[in-house]
């Protein structure tokens, strides 16, 4: 197997799902990064989380690793399908500006979770991301190891609209797919999440099976449909309320609100196509407002450049 | 005299596959260029290029550049000097483009005039002080489709640039960007041989690349992948297609390919293969490999750029993603396989074709009417009727099942599996899985006559309603890809399909009558548009301008009868060209003379034996043409009218068309009114006499 160093520690048994995740912390500590806990309101990823959406915004050198807990409703599948959850880990980095050195730290990052880039067949595969709800793009890649995607490596140009300057690097990993890649398990329930001197083991399944199966239910059957819409109204009349104040902060929370109630209806299945457009419009007015009012209240500069777009577009 | 190499390396972090593919092209034109621009002397220029390096080398350069001594002609000195002998703004203008000072402007007698010469002399210059200019110039002239700042650079790229190699043999030229100064270090691959490595001097740049793990060329690789790949094949008795993008792309996603053969379990071979070989080649850009009978089997090959000596680590990685993968579609398949595909007709409901015109469940059901108005134009039987009906109503289902999602590239493709699962009439399922035939040029037509009816109704509905809401094509902006489409639809029709292209066109348009739009100026566009495609079409086959725009002249808009007419006639030209173009020529004569408000009324009392002769040939031509006409002979047609050469050479020669005689002259315009009629319905003839 291939997790015999670093995380493992001196067993010879591999990585544990926990002991992944306290590498990579350790790991990026050690690169001077401010290592945060999880968004305690609910994402659809870490980028999501204010510590990469808007302190990628402003001058300031800024630095973090952290574990969010990622919803994504439409992808549940009742605890049946051995990939797919709709609720998942991402580790996540963010550095501003981005080191010259990132994909060699990103390499060494592999090493310390027990995986050994020279051993195996690591790319850098073209993906450029973009967040439609966000205003966001960068270019950057999907790396693969040994043909599986595991880590999403983008280096930011824009945020709610607004040019990245110094430009930050995020790297996303995938935490469940790390983790079956070095214990060499099929399915994510199979997962040893944490494993004790006296051989107990606790698994992903033993953690999160009923997680999954109950969630499952409630996002595809059970969300009253009425209460959500109006939910959603609530809280961006909120998020606006926030902003008439000049408070990004507090608007920004009730936007990822709004964007989590609209990921739940989606679930329902009750946006239609059109209306779908519409809901990702307002979702990202209100964030490009939190993005603005941030750089003007927080960071000290006024938004004077708005969709600018770079010649990279 | 000594000449001297130069190596120019801009390394950067992993370039997308196709970018470096055309940043190779790009580089293979700017760099000579940017030579030449420089008056640089060289003998060669080659660019190697690899995901992390752009390399451009020069051989034979030479030390210095040659002098040049210039003289340009200006102005008149009268314009130059003014009367007291000082320059005018004339001079001093001509002086300042040529870079010299008005005093050092020489005056010199040409054929009795005397001008004002500028002469200028460009010393010899050092190559290795214009180098760093010219080198520094091509990193940001490249295009890139998408590029990037990093860190907290101004500067764009397609990706990061890292380090930068510029000699000139042994000596390093200073040459910078985006933080990156060139030195005389290069990179090895990230796995065989890490790090930087010291490059002795420039020519020795692309040995010591490959010393280091990296073949330094698009052409070297795929050569290593060909290679492997047929050990491969010889190895296991199989065989690899290779389709040109994947080979492209795998070859530009490593350093240092290695094909290596991965396996996964047989029980997978039940899921479609259409899907296997999406997931392999569009996911994983794996090659799949077939049995000598064509068969798909278990086996397939990755391209790996790790080290050869964990290939059985790095197979057994790949070997679990495919797992993964096919488990997934096995899931989704037999997911899918639970309900009839007309089961999920109902959710195209939420699934939008074009957010003007409704969602896709509305085009199934216009699909549906479309294609009882198209079989019952093919005249096909009942039976074969419905079959178009169904196909069409079910065409579309599959977008919404879970494979379709997944994998993409098998759109119906799953709907004739699922239609075939669920019971549906094999021609139906046989429709529905030809259904986006052709996908390009060249590509294969739905091989039955329902397959075709269902493809063209599909293409139609869409060009219809697109074209309803203004969203036709223009210039190179083809989004939903119509120009594929009637190229597909005119492809159909040529091929012997038989349908009415324009009562089809009515029947969609009718389809959306939901949608306001100016139904007769949309109509013209799109008969505008499929005469275009149809001139496209009958150019790229050889057939000339002039032929096409005679046909089309006499009135004709189905495409397959535009295409008929014009190839016959340009059989007629190639075979006898002295006769078609005696007769154009004729045409042209008598169609300029004629005057139509005379009428074509012939008062045979006036005529002499040629007028006889002609107006002979006339009556009998007209009939046999539009009999040959009514039984789509066209060629007939032509030949009938080829008949008429003599009688009307004959006619140009003997016969004084404005005779001084009102009457005379006007009866043999008449008669020339009677010739050009005949030609009316067949072809302008006036156009290719132009030619």
């Amino acid at each position: 197997m291939d997790a015999q160093n670093g995380a493992a520690g001196a067993t010879s048994q591999p990585a544990t799902f926990q002991d992944v995740i306290m590498a990579l912390q350790h790991y990026w500590a050690e690169q001077g990064c401010v290592i945060l806990q999880p968004y305690d309101g609910a994402v659809g990823a870490g980028t999501n989380h204010t510590a990469t959406t808007l302190r990628s915004l402003g001058p300031d050198t800024w630095r973090t690793g952290y574990v969010q807990g990622c919803r994504r409703p439409t992808d549940g599948r009742y605890g049946e399908n051995p990939n797919r959850l709709q609720y998942y880990y991402q580790f996540q980095v963010l550095m501003k500006p981005s080191p010259d050195d990132i994909q060699d730290l990103y390499l060494g990052s592999l090493r310390a979770i027990g995986i050994e880039p020279d051993e195996h067949d690591v790319r850098f595969v073209e993906d450029d991301w973009e967040s439609p709800t966000l205003g966001a793009w960068g270019l950057g890649w999907e790396v693969w190891i040994d043909g599986m995607e595991v880590t999403q490596f983008t280096y930011f140009q824009q945020v709610g609209g607004f040019e990245c300057r110094p430009v930050p690097v995020e790297l996303a990993y995938g935490l469940e797919r790390l983790t079956m890649y070095i214990q060499g398990v099929d399915s994510v329930y199979d997962i040893v999440w944490a494993r004790g001197d006296d051989g107990v083991e606790f698994t992903y399944g033993d953690v999160y099976l009923d997680n999954e199966k109950q969630f499952s239910t409630y996002n595809f059957e059970i969300g009253n449909t009425d209460f959500l819409f109006a939910l959603f109204n609530d809280c961006e009349a909120e998020a606006k309320a926030c902003l008439d104040a000049h408070l990004p902060l507090p608007a920004y929370d009730w936007v990822l609100k709004c964007c989590h109630t609209f990921n739940l209806l989606d679930a329902r299945g009750v946006i239609s196509a059109t209306e779908r457009m519409a809901y990702i419009l307002r979702v990202r007015s209100m964030a490009k407002e939190c993005c603005a009012s941030y750089l003007e209240y927080v960071v000290g500069q006024a938004p004077a450049d708005e969709d600018g777009e770079g010649e990279g577009e | 005299m000594a000449t001297k190499t130069l190596a120019f390396e801009i390394g950067t972090e992993e370039i997308p596959a196709f970018d470096l593919d055309s940043a190779t092209k790009q580089l293979a034109e700017m760099a000579p260029a940017a030579f030449d621009a420089a008056r640089i002397p060289y003998e060669r220029i080659d660019v190697l290029t690899s995901p992390r390096r752009l390399i451009v080398m020069a051989y034979g350069v030479a030390e210095q550049t040659e002098a040049l001594a210039e003289e340009h002609k200006g102005p008149a000195a009268k314009i130059a000097f003014d009367e007291d002998g000082n320059p005018t703004k004339a001079a001093e203008g001509f002086a300042r483009g040529k870079g010299i000072d008005v005093s050092e402007l020489q005056r010199r007698e040409v054929d009795g005039t005397e001008y004002v010469f500028a002469c200028t002399n460009v010393p010899a210059t050092p190559v290795a002080s214009l180098l760093p200019d010219v080198l520094a110039g091509l990193i940001p002239a490249i295009k890139w489709p998408r590029s990037c700042r990093w860190a907290s650079y101004d500067e764009y790229f397609v990706r990061p640039v890292r380090w930068i190699v510029a000699m000139l043999d042994a000596d390093v030229l200073p040459v910078s960007f985006a933080g990156a100064q060139a030195g005389n270090q290069t990179m090895g691959h990230r796995v065989l041989a890490p790090g930087f490595h010291q490059v002795p001097t420039a020519d020795k740049l692309p040995d010591v690349l490959r010393g280091i793990g990296v073949l330094p060329s698009q052409e070297e690789r795929e050569q290593a992948i060909r290679a492997g790949v047929a050990d491969i094949e010889a190895d296991l008795g199989l065989e690899v297609r290779l389709p040109q993008k994947t080979l492209l792309e795998v070859t530009n996603l490593s350093e240092c390919p290695q094909p290596v053969c991965g396996t996964f379990d047989e029980e997978f071979l039940q899921v479609p293969e259409e899907i296997i070989v999406d997931a392999m080649l569009m996911h994983q850009r794996y090659f799949p490999l077939y049995d000598k009978q064509g068969a798909l089997t278990n086996r397939f090959i990755i391209t790996s750029n790790g080290d050869p000596k964990h290939a059985a680590a790095i197979v057994d990685g790949n070997e679990r993603v495919v797992r993964a993968r096919l488990d997934d579609a096995k899931f989704f398949y037999e997911e899918d396989l639970k309900n009839p595909l007309e089961s999920y007709v109902e959710k195209l409901d939420e699934v939008v074709f074009q957010e003007q015109l409704g969602t896709v469940k509305a085009k199934a059901e216009r699909l549906r009417a479309l294609g009882a108005h198209l079989a019952a134009d093919a005249g096909l039987d009942a039976a074969q009727a419905e079959q178009v009906q169904r196909a069409c109503y079910l065409c579309k289902a599959d977008l919404v099942t879970n494979a379709v999602i997944e994998f993409t590239s098998v759109q119906g493709i799953m709907g004739s599996y699922y239609a075939t699962a669920s019971g549906e009439d094999e021609a139906v399922a046989h429709a529905i899985g030809q259904h986006y035939r052709p996908r390009f040029a060249g590509d294969d037509l739905p091989d039955t006559q329902v397959g075709q009816l269902v493809a063209l109704a599909d293409k139609l509905d869409t060009i219809c309603g697109l074209f309803a809401v203004g969203q036709g094509p223009t210039g190179t902006s083809d989004p939903f890809a119509l120009r594929r489409a009637c190229l597909g639809i005119v492809s159909m029709l040529d091929a012997g399909l038989p349908v009415s292209l324009g009562s089809a066109i009515d029947q969609a348009l009718d389809g959306y009558a939901g949608v306001d739009f100016d139904r007769k100026a949309v109509r013209d566009q799109i008969e505008e548009f499929f005469t275009t495609r149809t001139k496209v079409l009958l150019r790229d086959a050889g057939c000339s301008a002039d032929a096409v725009d005679a046909v089309l002249a006499a009135g004709v808009t189905e495409p397959a009868v535009v295409m008929a007419h014009t190839r016959a006639l340009e059989q007629a030209r190639s075979s006898s060209p002295e006769v078609m173009g005696n007769l154009a020529t004729a045409y042209a004569r008598a169609n300029n003379l004629r005057d139509p408000q005379l009428g074509d009324e012939v008062d045979q009392a006036l005529l002499t034996a040629p007028e006889q002769a002609l107006a002979d040939a006339i009556e009998q031509v007209q009939g046999s043409v539009s009999e040959a006409l009514s039984a789509d002979d066209y060629p007939q047609a032509l030949a009938q009218l080829a008949s008429l050469r003599a009688p009307v050479d004959r006619f140009f020669e003997e016969v004084m068309v404005m005779d001084e005689d009102q009457r005379v002259r006007e009866n043999r315009l008449k008669l020339l009114n009677r010739f050009v009629g005949v030609f009316a319905n067949v072809a302008d003839f006036g156009t290719l006499a132009k030619g």
